[in-house]
């Protein structure tokens, strides 16, 4: 007899991944104010920290994850994803944040392995 | 009598897609003005045509295709990716496209499909 589990375990989780980003986001840049010369190093330890609390998880997946730094000055910005796969198992999550001088948008995608 | 077909795994073609990619973004939005009330209809038909002829190309992978529209008006912009994948056959290309009064970022990612 065969005993198929298809379980939490393998599928992607949105509340749980928007939980480890903020708080990656929250760890990289809050508190701080929009600096050209630090943006750089912020981007990549948030994507850093994410993309390695994510692959803690033990997920059999494969992640990307997007990060946009923007400063606050009137500036309209609009971004867009489209997705080819299996809507079954894989999914997405997206991160807004922003203090009082910057916006950072977040983007997790999990594709089943 | 057996007959053995062995199938190489094919790898992400950067430089085809962001051929593809470039034209699309020209055919949207080349000569346009930064408009607040397209931009939205803008970013859409960017991502569903990049997808489109990416899916065309009949190649086993899985996409995500990301565009970034800003209006040129000195804020700063920075973005990162991060990706855990099999760097063996997975890949990704970013398109920069500008004129004079908006940015456009696109950023193809593409996973191969495990058979």
């Amino acid at each position: 007899m065969d005993e198929f589990q298809t379980g939490e375990e393998t599928a992607f989780v949105v509340d749980e991944v928007s939980t480890i980003i903020k708080e990656s986001v929250e760890g990289a840049i809050g508190g701080n104010a929009y600096q050209h010369s630090r943006v750089n190093q912020w981007t990549t330890n948030v994507v850093e920290q994410s993309l390695s609390q994510l692959s803690k998880l033990g997920k059999p997946f494969k992640y990307i994850v997007t990060c946009v730094i923007m400063q606050k000055n009137g500036a309209g910005l609009q971004t867009a994803s489209s997705c080819f796969w299996d809507n079954t198992t894989d999914g997405s999550c997206t991160v807004r944040w922003e203090n009082k001088s910057m916006y950072c948008i977040v983007s997790v995608f999990g594709l089943a392995i | 009598i057996f007959l053995y077909r062995l199938e190489s795994q094919v790898s992400f073609n950067a430089d085809e897609a962001s051929v593809s990619v470039k034209e699309c973004v020209e055919a949207i939005i080349g000569g346009l003005d930064y408009n607040q009330n397209k931009v939205n209809q803008w970013t859409a038909s960017i991502v569903e045509h990049s997808l489109t002829q990416l899916v065309k190309q009949g190649r086993p992978f899985k996409f995500i295709v990301n565009c970034a529209i800003m209006q040129k008006s000195g804020a700063g912009l920075h973005t990162a990716n991060s990706c855990y994948w099999d760097t063996a056959t997975d890949g990704s290309c970013t398109v920069r496209w500008e004129n004079r009064t908006m940015y456009c970022v696109v950023s193809v990612f593409a996973v191969a499909l495990t058979c």
